[in-house]
Order: structure tokens, then sequence, then C-alpha cells
């Protein structure tokens, strides 16, 4: 009983915030939650990971409250990784995952769980009209098509590439801690690499073991006309040879002479000529203002 | 003639291209530029390797890696083996213990999921090629 007593401002926060009629949809969908995305670590207890349904090895986490634990669930911290690795979850289903979890841990001590019928049902009636929550598939996103921005920059455990069952992958890097300082853009990594590199906010070395060697730059631009609407293509060597040497582009990819060299968005978008690094790298293609940068003479 | 061909050519290309927008939405998506190396590690039960560019250019200008120290601009294309890196080169040139960290922490580089192909992440080219909608 003792037990029950300490869940129950937990239950009641959790009604308070979820606020949704069915609570026995938000039961399910949190042990469906945690099937997929959290037993891989918490079952064996992978990393030191605290153990599904084992009370002892949650009594001093539970003391931070249902709302601290459902936060560090969403930010991540130390070795778990933000949202159990699973950029798909919405906060409402970290929430009901972290609640299962809790409730199962009453189930294994034997005191009366917080079973969802004991829930105070004039608690949830008192509440006024539910927040739209996530728990189902929305089929409405705002963005439908496009990445939307709470993906991006996604941790490593949760890019789809690294494996979050490895346990190097968690020691790696987020790339919006190391971006943070960074100017924006709207594609690639999100990062405008040449406004970072001018403002001094990373400095990449010149040279493998000397950081005091400093990049030889080349200030000469090459204006490329284009056909129709579209401004000419103006291609910097300064912003280049910043990063570049000049046996990088010549003369694999580009012969140097002006106008010696047939270009065309088809070919780089499929990976040739700029494409060969725009695209994959350097900003990609959909920036057309950085290299379409010289508006035609009205006519 | 060719002229009529390499139109034919844009136009595929800027058609695919629009088409592929659809494929950014359904999946996480890796940082743009990571390399997936996997022409061995499946075969020999580790899992691949993943090159962030992101993290490294902080660090390097392209140069370094790609005049100085030879990786040629292709995703798998230089044949890198543990021998090659333990005798100090690609990766081997700098995860040395002196420069960084050593390749005793395996598990640092072959990071990858198993079974996830040879690829430089959200290139415009793995867009094109990609089924449009998932
Ligand atoms: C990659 C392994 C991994 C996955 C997957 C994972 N966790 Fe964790 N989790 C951990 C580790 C490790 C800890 C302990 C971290 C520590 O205390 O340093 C932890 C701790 C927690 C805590 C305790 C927080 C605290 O403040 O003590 C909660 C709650 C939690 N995880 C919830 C979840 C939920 C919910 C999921 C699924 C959506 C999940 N975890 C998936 C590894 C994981
Ligand atoms: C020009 C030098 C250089 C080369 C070549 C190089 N690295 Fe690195 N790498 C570094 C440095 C420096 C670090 C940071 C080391 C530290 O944290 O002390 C690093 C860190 C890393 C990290 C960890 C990133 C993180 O999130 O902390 C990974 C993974 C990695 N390298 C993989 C590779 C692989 C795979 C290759 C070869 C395909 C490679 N590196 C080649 C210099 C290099
Ligand atoms: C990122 C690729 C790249 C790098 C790196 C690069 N160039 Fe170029 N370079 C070009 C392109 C593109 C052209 C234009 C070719 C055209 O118009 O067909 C060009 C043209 C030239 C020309 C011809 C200019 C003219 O008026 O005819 C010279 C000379 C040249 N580059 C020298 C260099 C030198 C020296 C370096 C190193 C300091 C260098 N380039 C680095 C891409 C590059
Ligand atoms: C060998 C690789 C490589 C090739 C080939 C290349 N670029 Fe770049 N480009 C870069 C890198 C790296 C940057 C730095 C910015 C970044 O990484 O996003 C850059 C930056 C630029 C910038 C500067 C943008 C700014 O914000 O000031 C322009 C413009 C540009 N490229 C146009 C071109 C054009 C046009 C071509 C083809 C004629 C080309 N590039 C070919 C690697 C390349
Ligand atoms: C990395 C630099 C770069 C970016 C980014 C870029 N372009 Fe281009 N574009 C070029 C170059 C170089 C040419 C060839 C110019 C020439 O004929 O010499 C070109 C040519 C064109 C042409 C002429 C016809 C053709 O296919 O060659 C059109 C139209 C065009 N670009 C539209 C766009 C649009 C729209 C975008 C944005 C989605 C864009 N470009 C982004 C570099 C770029
Ligand atoms: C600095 C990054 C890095 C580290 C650390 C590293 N590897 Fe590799 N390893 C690679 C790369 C890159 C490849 C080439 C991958 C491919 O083509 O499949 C590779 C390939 C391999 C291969 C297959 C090819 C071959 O040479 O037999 C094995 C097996 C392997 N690594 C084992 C290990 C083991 C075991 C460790 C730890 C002792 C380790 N690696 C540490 C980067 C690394
Ligand atoms: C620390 C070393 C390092 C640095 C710095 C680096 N790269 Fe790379 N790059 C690599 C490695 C490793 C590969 C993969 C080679 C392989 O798989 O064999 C690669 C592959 C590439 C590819 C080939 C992608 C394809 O088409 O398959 C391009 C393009 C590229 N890099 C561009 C750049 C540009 C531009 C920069 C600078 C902004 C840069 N790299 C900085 C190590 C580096």
């Amino acid at each position: 009983m003792h037990g029950y007593s300490k869940i129950l401002p937990f239950v009641l926060s959790s009604v308070a915030i979820v606020a949704v009629p069915e609570i026995a949809a938000q039961t399910e969908r949190g042990a469906e939650v945690v099937k997929i995305s959290c037993t891989s670590c918490h079952g064996p207890g992978i990393l030191g990971a605290p153990k599904l349904g084992v009370a002892e090895d949650w009594k001093e986490r539970r003391a931070k409250g249902l709302d601290e634990l459902v936060k560090r669930t969403i930010e991540g911290f130390n070795q778990m990784p933000p949202r159990g690795g699973n950029v798909n979850l919405s906060d409402a289903d970290l929430r009901a995952a972290v609640e299962f979890i809790l409730a199962g841990l009453d189930k294994h001590a034997e005191t009366p769980a917080p079973a969802v019928a004991e829930r105070p049902a004039t608690v949830v009636e008192a509440k006024p009209a539910p927040k739209p929550t996530q728990r189902k598939q929305p089929v409405n996103n705002f963005n439908r098509l496009m990445k939307p921005a709470s993906k991006r920059n996604p941790p490593p455990a949760a890019d789809g590439i690294h494996d979050p069952q490895n346990a190097g992958t968690t020691i790696l890097q987020h790339p919006k801690e190391a971006f943070s300082p960074m100017p924006k853009s709207n594609s690639g990594n999100r990062v405008d690499w040449v406004k970072a590199l001018d403002a001094g906010d990373l400095n990449p070395r010149f040279v493998l073991d000397d950081p005091s060697k400093t990049a030889v730059t080349l200030d000469l631009n090459i204006v490329r006309e284009v056909k129709g609407s579209m401004p000419d293509v103006v291609y910097p060597h300064k912003q280049h040879t910043e990063w570049l040497d000049c046996s990088n582009c010549h003369p694999a990819i580009f012969i140097p002479k002006k106008g010696a060299n047939n270009i065309s968005m088809a070919a780089i978008l499929l990976g040739e000529k700029c494409g060969v690094c725009h695209g994959k790298v350097a900003f990609p293609v959909a920036e057309c203002r950085k290299c379409h940068s010289k508006n035609k003479p009205k006519q | 003639m060719l002229k009529k061909r390499t139109n034919l050519r844009r136009r595929l290309a800027w058609m695919i291209s629009a088409g592929a927008l659809a494929v950014l939405s359904g999946q996480a998506g890796a940082e743009y530029g990571d390399v997936v190396i996997n022409n061995y590690s499946d075969q020999a039960g580790m899992r691949p390797a993943v090159f962030p560019h992101w993290f490294h250019r902080i660090r390097f200008r392209c140069k370094v890696c790609h005049a100085d120290l030879g990786f040629k601009f292709q995703a798998g294309g230089n044949d890198i083996t543990m021998l090659k890196i333990i005798d100090g080169e690609y990766c081997g040139a700098c995860h040395n213990g002196d420069v960084a960290w050593s390749v005793e922490n395996c598990d640092l580089c072959h990071s990858g999921k198993p079974g996830t192909k040879t690829q430089v992440h959200e290139s415009t080219l793995q867009k094109l090629v990609a089924p449009a909608g998932k």
C-alpha cells in the first residue's frame, strides 16, 4: 500500500497532462512503444539501462518524478539515446511508454498496480476538451513530403544507418551539438559552412599535423552564362580553395580553362562536374541562388 | 542528334529529382554526407564502417584527406582494409593514437546497421535512384 501512495502523484499528473478519455488506449500504446523501442536495452539491461520489471533498478530514478523521467527520455542522457533512439515517437508516445514501464514495476512488486480502472474517473471528467495528441499516425501532418524540422540532424542512434545496439554508437557526437554555434542554412547539414568558416566558428586544419598552417586561396571568379531567366552562375575559386586543393578539381573534373567544360544541371544532378561535391558533401543542388547568383541585366 | 539526346537526359534528371523529394520524408535519415563503407565488413561479420564528413570537416579541410592522404572521391572506392589502416594509410593516418584515438575502438567506426550498403547518405543521386514515396 505504501508503494501505491507513492505512485498516486504520478498517476494524477499523467492524467492531467494527457487528458484523453481513452486511458486504456494509452496503456496499450505504451506497451507497444516499449516493445518496439525500449526492450532492446531495458530488457537485458544493456549499457547499464535499468531493467524492465526490476523495481530495485528504478527506485532512485522514480524519485525524480514522472515529468523528469519523461523529459530525460525525450532528450536522452548519458547512454540513454534521445527518444530511445526512435525519432518517430511523439512526446505522448514516450510518456505512455514511461508510464507503462513504471506501472509494470508495481505489478512485479505485487503491490496494487495503478491499474487503468483504478484511476480516479472524476479527474478525467473534470478536464477541459482533450488536447490534440499524436497517438495515431496523423494523416494531415503539416509537412507531408518534406522532412519536418524535428527530424533534421538526428542523433546517430536514431539516424537509420547507425546501429543503436552498438555500444560505440551512443558515444558518437550528436550533430546538433556540433552545429549549435554555426550559421544555419536550409539544406544539407543545415549549416552554412562558408559563413561558419569565415566567422571562425570552426578552424579546420589545412595540414594534417600542423594547426598553424593556413589555406592558400585563389581569388578568381568564373562567370558561366545561362540561357533563359535563370541568373548566370558565378563559380568562385576563393571559397573552394579555402577547403580544396587545385588537384581536387584540375584536371580530373575541370580543364582549367574558362568555358572549356560542358556543364549542365543534368550532369550536376547525376553527380558529375559540380555535382561531384554539391549534392554529396558540399551544399546540395536545392540552393540554386548560391550558384546562380548573378542576375541578368533587365531588358 | 546529340543535342536531342542531352535534352532527353536533362529532362529525365529533372523529372526524377522532382519525384524524389518524397523520399526525404519517410525515413529518419542520417546526417548529410555520412559515408557507409561496406565492401568487406558484412562478410567479415563486422558492422559496416560509418564515416561522418560533418565531424571531420570541422577538424580538417577536404584537402588533407582528398589530396594529401589520397582518398578518392568515391564511397567504397578506396579499397580500405584493416591492414592498410594499421600500417598508417587511410583512416590509419590519423586514427593512430597520436592525431586521433587508435584502432582498438572498433565499434566507433564499425557502427552501421548490419546489411547497410556502401553509400553517401542523403546524396542527390541516392534520392534520384530511390523510388518516390517511401
Ligand atoms: C540504446 C539503449 C536504450 C534504449 C533503446 C532505451 N534506453 Fe532508456 N536508458 C538507457 C540507459 C543506458 C539508461 C541509464 C542511463 C544512466 O543512468 O546513465 C536509460 C534510462 C532510462 C530512464 C531513466 C531515466 C532517469 O532519469 O533515470 C528512462 C525513464 C528510460 N530510459 C526510458 C526509456 C524509454 C521509454 C525507451 C523507449 C522509448 C528507452 N528508454 C529506450 C538505454 C536505453
Ligand atoms: C585526417 C585525419 C583523420 C582521418 C583520415 C580519419 N579520421 Fe576519424 N577522426 C579524426 C579526429 C581528429 C577525430 C576526433 C578524435 C577525438 O575525439 O579525439 C576523429 C573521430 C572519428 C570518429 C568519432 C566521431 C565522434 O562522434 O566523436 C569516427 C566514427 C571516425 N573518426 C571514423 C573515421 C573513419 C571510418 C575513417 C576512415 C574512413 C576516419 N575516421 C579517418 C581524424 C581523422
Ligand atoms: C572545386 C573545383 C576547383 C578547384 C579546387 C580549383 N578550380 Fe580552377 N577552375 C574550376 C572551374 C569550374 C573552372 C572554370 C572552367 C570552365 O569555365 O569550364 C576553373 C578554371 C580555372 C582556370 C582558368 C581560368 C581562365 O580564365 O581560363 C585556372 C587558371 C584555374 N582554374 C586555376 C586553379 C588553381 C591554380 C587552383 C588551386 C589554387 C584551382 N583552379 C582550384 C574549378 C576549380
Ligand atoms: C571538389 C568538390 C567541389 C566541386 C567539384 C565544386 N564545389 Fe562548390 N563548394 C565545395 C565546397 C566544399 C564548398 C564550401 C561550402 C559547402 O561545403 O557547402 C563550396 C562552395 C561553393 C560556393 C560558395 C557558396 C557561398 O556560400 O559562398 C559556390 C557558389 C559553389 N561552391 C559553386 C560551385 C560550382 C558552380 C561548381 C561547378 C562549376 C562547384 N561549386 C564545384 C566543393 C566543390
Ligand atoms: C552547385 C552549383 C549549382 C546549383 C546549386 C544550381 N545550379 Fe543550375 N547550373 C549550374 C551550372 C554550372 C550550370 C551550367 C551553366 C553553363 O551552361 O555553363 C547550370 C545551369 C542551369 C540551367 C540551364 C540549363 C541546364 O540544365 O543546364 C538551369 C535552368 C538551372 N541551372 C537551374 C537551376 C535551378 C532551378 C537550381 C536550384 C534547384 C540550380 N540550377 C542549382 C550550377 C548550379
Ligand atoms: C578508424 C576507423 C576504424 C576502426 C577503429 C576499426 N576499423 Fe575495421 N575497418 C574500417 C574501414 C573503413 C573498413 C573497410 C570497410 C569495408 O569496406 O567493409 C574496415 C574493415 C574491417 C574489416 C574487413 C576488412 C579487413 O581488413 O579484413 C574487418 C574484419 C575489421 N575492419 C575489423 C576491425 C576490428 C576488429 C577493429 C578493432 C580492433 C576495427 N576494425 C577497427 C575502419 C575501422
Ligand atoms: C578526414 C578525412 C576527410 C575529410 C576531411 C573529407 N573527406 Fe570526403 N571522404 C572521406 C572518406 C573516407 C570518403 C569515403 C571514401 C571511401 O569510401 O573509400 C570520402 C568521400 C567523399 C566523396 C565521394 C562521395 C561519392 O560520390 O561517393 C566526396 C565527394 C567527398 N568525400 C567530398 C569531400 C569534401 C567536399 C570535403 C570537404 C568539405 C571532404 N570530402 C572532406 C574522407 C574525408
